[in-house]
């Protein structure tokens, strides 16, 4: 996929004497680390096929390579919310920016597409199932805020911070169990915010008011804007693509595929794709439905808070449910794990780097925050802001800004650097 | 002349039922072989414009992501209850419905869905209340079907507008708390009422089952009331049982059909199956599905309980 960047324009100069030094020469280093990444790689799929099971059908196996196509994604296209946020606002370099708005693009299609077969008639009241379109008010604006501020604060979303675990940062699991405490707080806090503005909130559906195409014009017309911002913005944006001018071998295209970060169109467009086929087969992209029901199962089990969350279940989201079990969503953030560790440690970006105190206490502290924001806001900046907007849903539009404006007054705050 | 055309009529209606397979809708009382249709017999069938196939599932999603061939979708709690008075959909309003989804007298009706067809069940008996002569459910449902592997689509079809027109509902399949269930339970009319809910919310150890949110304040169930759990309805993969096994267990409880029995459980949806079993695939003359249940009855003012574990709500 990553080797669509290849150029061959310049091949006609080259000489057949330094034609051998170019070609890469496999180290016995990277030759084990391959080897261990494809390991990786056929366990996971040896898992899905062990799931799969005609007694007992599950979508577990599906969920599981997703999930690993999702790390891969996440990890080769370093598809990081906050890197990608911090390299516009601080390096003004704005062309990584681009994949999201593509994954959107691209994503948005698909769910029309998918929209058009399940629920033909969209003047009737009904909402696509299972879509993640969710009410629209003030505490949103609050908890994508939060969420922003979050991101900051811990160095990575809820999904960054979980690829990122895979490249061995370990900063993430401060941060990530400072969002199971989040997820708790919100639990807790629900209630009181369902009541005072969550019931009452409208949930706004684009197609509703202007059909499948007048949507996709309108997310279209959204997207072009905002690029355009964003590359008038981008003063010191990198070029689109890295220029490859070597000869093309398997072994090239297979090592720039691993070593080289993919372009921000190939990303974008297949993070597009991943999520239409999820929201298709299983249920919309999402990391943090697992994570959230942990901390509800964990909630009634020591009787702590409400029993019952008014108003949650009703809501489509990556709403937590109180379960033992590994839920599909488990099975895809395992899956997001284990390949992105298998696709860092191929390229020899599998650092582990000891924490310190004080990073270790921003990264819970900011968990905490992406733990509450992610839970009041009914999911994160896959589930809200990805597959909202790309189902054409008013909240996703509502989180993208709110969590890019919480970003940019960390960033500009410098709360990234405490 | 006239008489020719009839003779003909009836040739062309006998010629179409041999050619498509399809049982002619009989009178009651009903048996296994025509209120339950087989996987088999519904994959020969699938492309038969005389066979309407609804599901009627709980799982939001579950259809659009793949449903039997031909099959359109009916929503339980919009499309088939009236959720301003709590009452089944009005006459007029299922007609609509029915007719939309392509359904003439003639149609045989095949429903199926999640969780032992659980709501299919109760599609059947609204379907029955409102006077359509073919109704069955599929064996085992939507988990049997996928189990087999056999195939399932997302296309969604559309049909021709059918000629189905309801009839008055029928009262002999519906029990109301005034006139059939409260005479029961003081015994001034004598019926069989069958609690169809788990051993436990009988007893009246638990208010709800869990997972189930819907509560009564008082827990128990109706003086005089047997328990027999929906689930004994079915095997292990959701298929019924045998009639054989099925007559064993209602009898061992002292149903046999001679009196009139009174299904019920929470909101009355899993006590259609119950109601499905005992009236169409027994055929046993007499059963009603109170489809107030046990949320109506336990929260009613001035009506007894039977509550062997004395629970009460809200004490300690």
């Amino acid at each position: 996929m990553g080797s669509s960047v290849i150029s061959t324009s310049q091949q006609s100069e080259k000489s057949p004497e330094n034609l051998g030094a170019l070609l890469p020469v496999w180290t016995r280093a990277e030759k084990i680390r391959t080897g261990i990444s494809l390991a990786v790689i056929a366990a996971l799929l040896g898992v899905a096929f062990l799931l799969s099971s005609s007694d007992n059908p599950s979508n577990a196996p599906i969920s599981l390579l997703i999930g690993a196509s999702l790390g891969l994604l996440l990890e080769r296209g370093r598809f990081c919310f906050f890197c990608i946020f911090r390299d516009g606002i601080e390096d003004k370099n704005t062309t990584p920016f681009l994949s999201i708005l593509i994954a959107i693009a691209t994503g948005s299609i698909g769910y029309a597409v998918i929209f058009g077969q399940f629920l033909p008639d969209t003047t009737t009241d009904r909402l696509p199932p299972a879509a993640h379109i969710g009410p629209v008010s003030w505490v949103l604006v609050l908890s994508a805020f939060a969420f922003g501020i979050g991101m900051a604060l811990s160095g990575a979303c809820i999904s960054g911070h979980l690829y990122r675990l895979g490249q061995g940062y370990i900063r993430a699991i401060p941060a990530l169990f400072g969002t199971l405490i989040g997820f708790v707080l919100a639990f807790l806090s629900w209630n009181w915010l369902y009541l005072r503005a969550i019931a009452d909130a409208p949930t706004i559906w684009l197609p509703h008011y202007f059909g499948y195409s007048g949507s996709l014009i309108i997310t279209f017309l959204a997207l072009i804007a905002i690029a355009q911002f964003a590359i008038r913005k981008g003063k010191n944006s990198e070029p689109l693509r890295a220029q490859y001018t070597g000869p093309i071998s398997i072994a090239t295209s297979f090592k720039r595929a691993i070593t080289d970060r993919w372009s921000p169109i190939t990303t974008g467009l297949l993070v597009g794709v991943l999520g239409t086929i999820a929201y298709l087969r299983v249920e919309p992209l999402g990391v943090t439905r697992q994570i959230s029901t942990q901390a509800r199962t964990f909630m009634t089990d020591n009787k702590i808070g409400d029993e019952t969350l008014v108003g949650l279940d009703r809501m489509a989201g990556c709403i937590a449910v109180i379960s033992e079990a590994i839920t599909n969503n488990g099975w895809l953030i395992i899956g997001i794990v284990a390949s992105s560790f298998a696709a860092a440690f191929a390229g020899n970006r599998f650092k582990p780097a000891l924490p310190t105190v004080r990073n270790s206490a921003t990264a819970l502290l900011g968990g905490i925050l992406l733990g509450w924001g992610s839970m009041i806001s009914l999911g994160c900046t896959i589930g809200v802001l990805l597959s909202g907007t790309q189902a054409f849903a008013l909240s996703g539009w509502v989180f993208f800004a709110f969590v890019f404006l919480g970003s940019w007054v960390g960033i500009k705050t410098k709360l990234h650097k405490l | 002349m006239s008489i020719s055309r009839k003779v003909l009529a009836a040739a062309a209606v006998a010629a179409l039922f041999t050619s498509t397979g399809v049982v002619p809708a009989d009178a009651r009382p009903k048996n296994q072989s025509r209120a339950v249709a087989q996987p088999d017999w519904l994959e020969q069938n699938i492309d038969n414009p005389n066979v309407r196939i609804i599901e009627v599932s709980t799982e939001p999603g579950i259809y659009e992501r793949g449903h039997i061939k031909n099959s359109i979708k009916f929503v339980w709690h919009t499309d088939l209850v009236d959720t301003v008075n709590r009452d089944i959909i009005s006459q007029a309003k299922f007609t609509e419905l029915a007719q939309k989804a392509g359904i003439s007298d003639n149609t045989t009706v095949v429903l199926y869905g999640d969780k032992n067809n659980w709501f299919a069940a109760w599609g059947a008996w609204i379907f029955n209340i409102y006077g359509q002569k073919d109704v069955r459910v599929l064996d085992g449902g939507r988990v049997k079907w996928e189990k087999d592997g056999r195939a399932l689509t997302t296309a969604v079809p559309t049909f021709k507008a059918g000629n189905f027109v309801a009839n008055n509902p029928d009262k002999n399949l519906r029990a109301s708390l005034a006139k059939d269930v409260l005479p029961v339970a003081k015994k001034t009319k004598i019926a069989t009422l069958i609690d169809i809910r788990g051993a436990d919310e009988f007893s009246g150890k638990l208010f709800a089952a869990p997972g189930f949110q819907e509560l009564a304040v008082r827990a128990g169930h109706i003086p005089g009331a047997i328990n027999v759990p929906w689930g004994s309805n079915v095997n292990a993969d959701g298929t019924f049982k045998t009639v054989a096994e099925l007559k064993k267990l209602y009898a061992d409880k002292g149903v046999t059909g001679t009196d009139q029995i009174i299904t019920y459980c929470r909101i009355g949806e899993r006590s259609s199956l119950t109601w499905f079993v005992l009236s169409e695939i027994l055929g046993f003359q007499k059963v009603k599905n109170y489809d107030g249940s046990w949320t109506e009855y336990g929260n009613s003012v001035g009506v007894p309980i039977s509550n062997p574990s004395g629970t009460i709500w809200g004490a300690a």
